[in-house]
């Protein structure tokens, strides 16, 4: 069955620290015209925003090859051996697409490219944060909706993380009817709209929820790193 | 002269656009690469001077704070905007031939990509050291590389992914732009490109920043 989620801009409550953070200002305070940049870019969000998710989920689940894959329904998902593990005590699996929708990006691009970029990258910004943070608001609601049941939810994981192929992506979405909330993928596995993210979360009374997940990945660039408030916000 | 030039990289390296830009805080007030650029063209500095002694000093020290993630984009997006805005200026001398720049170098996001906001650094740095850059923008096919190559000899192509999907078409477009203009110099980059791609695929050069392909650039044509 597919769940389906929509939220205006102003009920993610997102955190002007946050964004502060992301842009690069650690904890300083941001230096003008950044401060006004996101006062606009965050009024703005509102207009500019789609924001729209949704979740299948499916108990026809199974581990195989060593637990470094999965099938749902069926369909074989080689997602390697860190994540595969990390989902292998769920009895059923959720696959996610979220979106912020193509207004927020639009917008950003006609900035970087007309007499704004710095403005323009405010926008992009706040366009990445708005899609994690929606996706962060559906796990919570998935989790308060299963807690009755005693079940659980892992982390989210993602096509193009820790050894899982973003050639996956076209499998993933073959769970959702075309052009689902407005999301669709090219054949190189991009979606469009560009502020949009897909993945998978494990679901079972003996799952774990790892806040301290970014330690199982190597990537020594990510911007995500080292923002911890990320995993205690949903937990 | 010598003293308007360094206040000229000043405001290169730290986003000084003009006098009402209240960016960055420490130079509120004072006069931006707007006015400064004017200022030195009126009372004479060389076009040529004014690019090389003043701007791309400053272009160049954003480009080693930004390495070294002293900086982070929205500093070097202001000294990108402060560095087009003294280019508005010079661009008449560009023209005319009374100032040059080093080259041309030639930027797109791969087919089948999308993202923008790298790529464009790239560019904005290179620009910014004295080249001429041409965007071709996102989703590029060999096609148009080439086609941009043939009306800009000798151009140095640079190719930019940010998906390991979309990253192995910059094989193919390197391997079409390398057989149809043999000697073409090709620089990548993007998030899941690395050396040994880079090798591997044929590619002249690979850098993890911006400031490394400046640097490929001087080697290679300067
Ligand atoms: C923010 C972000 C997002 C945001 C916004 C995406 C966007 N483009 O707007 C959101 C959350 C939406 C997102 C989604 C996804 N993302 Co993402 N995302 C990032 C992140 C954290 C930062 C990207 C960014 O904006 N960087 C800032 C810019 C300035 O940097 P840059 O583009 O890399 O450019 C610099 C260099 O690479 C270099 N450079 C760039 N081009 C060139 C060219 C030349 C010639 C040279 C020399 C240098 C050079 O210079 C630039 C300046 O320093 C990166 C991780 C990272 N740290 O890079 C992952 C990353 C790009 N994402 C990744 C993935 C997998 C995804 C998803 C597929 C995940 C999913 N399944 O949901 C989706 C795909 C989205 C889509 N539309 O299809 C992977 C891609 C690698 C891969 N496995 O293919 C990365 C690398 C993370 C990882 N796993 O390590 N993402």
């Amino acid at each position: 069955m597919i769940h389906n989620y929509q939220f205006n801009f102003q009920e993610l409550d997102i955190s002007k620290n946050e964004i502060s953070e992301l842009l690069g200002f650690n904890g300083e305070e941001m230096p003008e015209p950044f401060g006004s940049y996101l006062e606009e870019a965050c009024q703005d969000a509102a207009r500019l925003c789609d924001i729209r998710g949704a979740v299948y989920i499916s108990e026809n689940i199974e581990f195989i090859s060593n637990n470094s894959a999965f099938t749902i329904d069926g369909q074989f998902f080689d997602a390697g051996k860190l994540i595969s593990r990390q989902l292998k005590k769920a009895t059923s699996l959720a696959l996610f697409i979220c979106t912020a929708g193509e207004g927020i990006s639009k917008k950003s691009q006609a900035l970087l490219h007309g007499d704004d970029p710095a403005k323009g990258y405010v926008y992009d910004v706040l366009g990445s944060i708005t899609v994690e943070t929606a996706m962060d608001k559906i796990q919570r609601q998935l989790r308060e909706e299963l807690s009755a049941t005693g079940e659980k939810l892992t982390n989210r994981y993602s096509p193009g993380y820790c050894d899982w192929s973003v050639a996956h992506q076209h499998k993933l979405f073959s769970f959702f009817p075309e052009n689902h909330c407005g999301i669709s993928v090219n054949s190189s596995a991009l979606m469009h709209p560009i502020k949009s993210v897909s993945g998978v979360i494990g679901i079972g009374k003996e799952v774990k929820f790892n806040k301290y997940h970014c330690e199982m990945c190597t990537s020594e660039t990510c911007i995500y790193r080292n923002l911890r408030s990320r995993a205690e916000k949903i937990f | 002269m010598s003293e308007l030039l360094s206040k000229l990289a000043e405001c290169i390296e730290f986003g000084k656009i003009n006098m009402a830009s209240p960016y960055p805080p420490q130079m509120k007030g004072q006069e931006g690469a707007d006015e400064i650029t004017r200022k030195a063209l009126d009372e004479g500095v060389n076009p040529q001077d004014i690019l090389s002694k003043g701007l791309m000093p400053g272009m160049e020290r954003i480009g080693i704070k930004f390495r070294e993630n002293k900086v982070f984009v929205p500093q070097v997006l202001m000294s990108a905007k402060a560095m087009s805005t003294a280019m508005l200026h010079l661009k008449p001398h560009f023209l005319s031939g009374a100032a040059k720049q080093k080259g041309t170098f030639i930027i797109g996001t791969v087919l089948g990509d999308l993202h923008d906001i790298g790529k464009n650094l790239v560019g904005m740095m290179v620009e910014g050291n004295g080249y001429k850059v041409i965007d071709l923008g996102t989703d590029v096919s060999s096609d148009k590389f080439i086609a941009a190559l043939k009306e800009n000899p000798n151009a140095v192509i640079g190719l930019s992914a940010l998906l390991t999907t979309t990253m192995v078409n910059m094989e193919k477009i390197t391997r079409e732009i390398k057989e149809a203009l043999p000697g073409t110099l090709v620089t990548i980059g993007g998030a899941p490109v690395n050396n040994d791609f880079c090798m591997k695929i044929g590619a002249d050069n690979y850098s993890p920043d911006p400031q490394g392909v400046v640097e490929f650039l001087n080697t290679k044509i300067a």
